[in-house]
């Protein structure tokens, strides 16, 4: 990959970019990435750590399970590279769940490592709803059929915080938090249950304002898919 | 029921913001000078500052929920801008040669809520509501709905449609939610004050734009307190109040309270407040306004809520 050259930061956030392009054009052909060539150099395995989950939107998102080729490279990635340092406890946390979704999706395949179930985050009563649904954005990667756990029954429970988040954030002009909530919004919706804002105008103002990333526009395509689906966030029985 | 917390911080707010404007008043800031003609061109620099204090004032005296040195210093307020009207005569002349022009009217309800009246502006005013161009005024629909409360606090006899009035103004759109701005912020709220009666009648406020209301204002709030746009805060304070049980806690009322200067002052935004006395009194007199009415709406409807629990 040509990612020669650049600074180390621009070298990662191309692979992220690369990885998420991949993604996006499988999602788009319902079938998995596909495999990288072996022996992944360390950008491609960092971006693997960063999208985690979302590898597997595609293949999830089809109503299958995580295929091998990319359990592979997200294992690498889990196992050569330790977790982003937390500066705080609730990035911490931030960062356990991430872990523990990743490892949900890898136990279901030959790579399965079984990261523990970390405490639940706390509720919008306790930090508001500001504070929550900020966090909630950072965990959309969890937004995905197949996984579900205290964070998901928050995102059931809390429907009009997580859309007072997409509002305050679209009003700040972060589209990346919008467009993240978003997605827990479309995640809820095939869930059966209606989220409070309307989430079909909110996407399409974050893909023509949003920052125009494939990463971004990764997370957008899984909200439609969502959208799309009702119920079929469900896993099948 | 509301925090007392809240309503601590609402009471010396309003009452602070109350004493500063008396203040001002008397000692000659926003008065209309005395060589002022009756046809000035310009309502906004001439006695719509005056009608918006009387509306503060005549709500403290309405709702009844302030100690006696407040409603004392209300009631001294209302006689030196009716005075300044001359009794009203300003507004009647106003009325009467520029006969579709609704701020008259809209200024005179705030007198007439709190007992000035001036018979030959009413039966002018009757006599207008007559023409159909008294109604084909192209004005904002929020507007609308402030020249259709005005009558009903007048008295005067009218039966607009409040519902498809209502249903004209950027709230009764319900729209989303993100789409709102400082210009929109302000024509949600004023929707709010005028259905509501400033929070008499929270009922007024059809029930499918409460709850939009109530979805919503905490987000709305949360973004203009960051900006510190303090004026529309206060604003969506009175909302919340207008609309039954608070909503939005004690976020804008403790953003409010931080700001508020020791001498009463309520910066309108996070600018430097800086001038002569006369430039600042100028900039600012409609966030005092607004703050005196929202510690009044709020205090009223706490009390309301306890007499009837």
């Amino acid at each position: 990959m040509p990612f020669a050259e650049t600074p180390l930061r621009d070298e990662y956030a191309a692979a992220v970019e690369h990885l998420a392009r991949r993604t996006l054009d499988a999602l788009h052909d319902d079938a998995a990435p596909p495999p990288e060539a072996p022996g992944a150099d360390r950008p491609l395995l960092a971006a693997a750590r960063v999208l985690g989950p979302d590898l597997f939107a595609p293949r999830l998102l089809a109503g299958a399970g995580p295929d091998g080729p990319t359990a592979a490279l997200l294992a690498e990635a889990r196992r050569t590279l330790p977790p982003p340092a937390a500066p705080s406890a609730g990035a911490a946390l931030v960062i356990a769940w991430q872990d523990w979704a990743a490892g949900r999706l890898l136990a279901r395949t030959p790579y399965g490592d079984g990261a523990p179930m970390p405490p639940a985050p706390p509720a919008p009563g306790e930090s508001g709803w500001q504070t929550w649904s900020v966090r909630m954005s950072q965990l959309s990667g969890l937004a995905l059929p197949g996984l579900d756990g205290p964070v998901h029954d928050s995102a059931r429970t809390h429907a009009l915080s997580l859309a007072r988040g997409t509002v305050r954030a679209l009003l700040r002009r972060d589209q990346t938090t919008a467009a993240r909530l978003a997605r827990w919004l479309a995640w809820t919706d095939a869930e059966g249950l209606a989220p409070r804002l309307e989430v079909a105008p909110v996407l399409d103002r974050i893909r023509l304002a949003g920052d125009g990333s494939a990463r971004t526009a990764l997370g957008l395509a899984i909200a439609h898919r969502l959208l799309a689906a009702p119920g079929g966030g469900r896993p099948a029985p | 029921m509301t925090d007392t917390h809240v309503l601590g911080t609402a009471q010396r707010l309003g009452s602070r913001a109350l004493s500063w404007l008396h203040a001002a008043h008397r000692d000659g800031l926003g008065r209309i000078p005395d060589n002022t003609l009756i046809d000035f061109a310009d309502a906004d620099n001439a006695y719509k500052p005056l009608g918006e204090v009387a509306l503060a004032a005549s709500l403290v005296l309405r709702d009844g929920v302030s100690g006696p040195a407040d409603t004392r210093t209300a009631r001294e307020l209302l006689d030196g801008c009716w005075a300044q009207l001359r009794e009203g005569d300003l507004l009647y002349e106003r009325q009467l040669h520029h006969f579709t022009m609704t701020d008259p009217l809209e200024t005179y309800g705030h007198f007439a809520r709190a007992g000035y009246r001036h018979p030959r502006l009413e039966e002018l005013l009757d006599s207008l509501a007559r023409l159909r161009a008294a109604h084909a005024e192209e004005i904002r629909p929020n507007r609308r709905l402030g020249v259709a409360n005005a009558r009903r606090v007048v008295g005067l006899d009218h039966r607009p449609d409040w519902e498809a009035l209502a249903l004209g103004t950027w709230l009764g759109a319900r729209p989303e939610p993100w789409a709102v701005n400082w210009m929109t912020g302000y024509d949600i709220t004023h929707t709010v004050f005028h259905l509501t009666d400033w929070g008499a009648r929270p009922d007024g406020l059809p029930e499918p734009m409460r709850d939009y209301v109530r979805d919503w204002l905490p987000v709305w709030l949360d973004v203009w307190a960051e900006v510190g746009q303090w004026d529309l805060v206060a604003e969506l304070l009175v909302v919340d109040a207008c609309c039954g049980e608070p909503t939005t806690g004690r976020q804008g009322w403790d953003a409010l309270a931080a700001v508020q200067h020791e001498d009463g002052l309520l910066p309108r935004d996070s600018d430097p407040v800086d001038g002569d006395r006369e430039r600042v009194f100028l900039d600012h007199q409609h966030t005092a306004v607004v703050a005196v009415v929202a510690g009044d709406v709020t205090l009223a409807r706490a009390l309301r809520a306890t007499a009837a629990g």
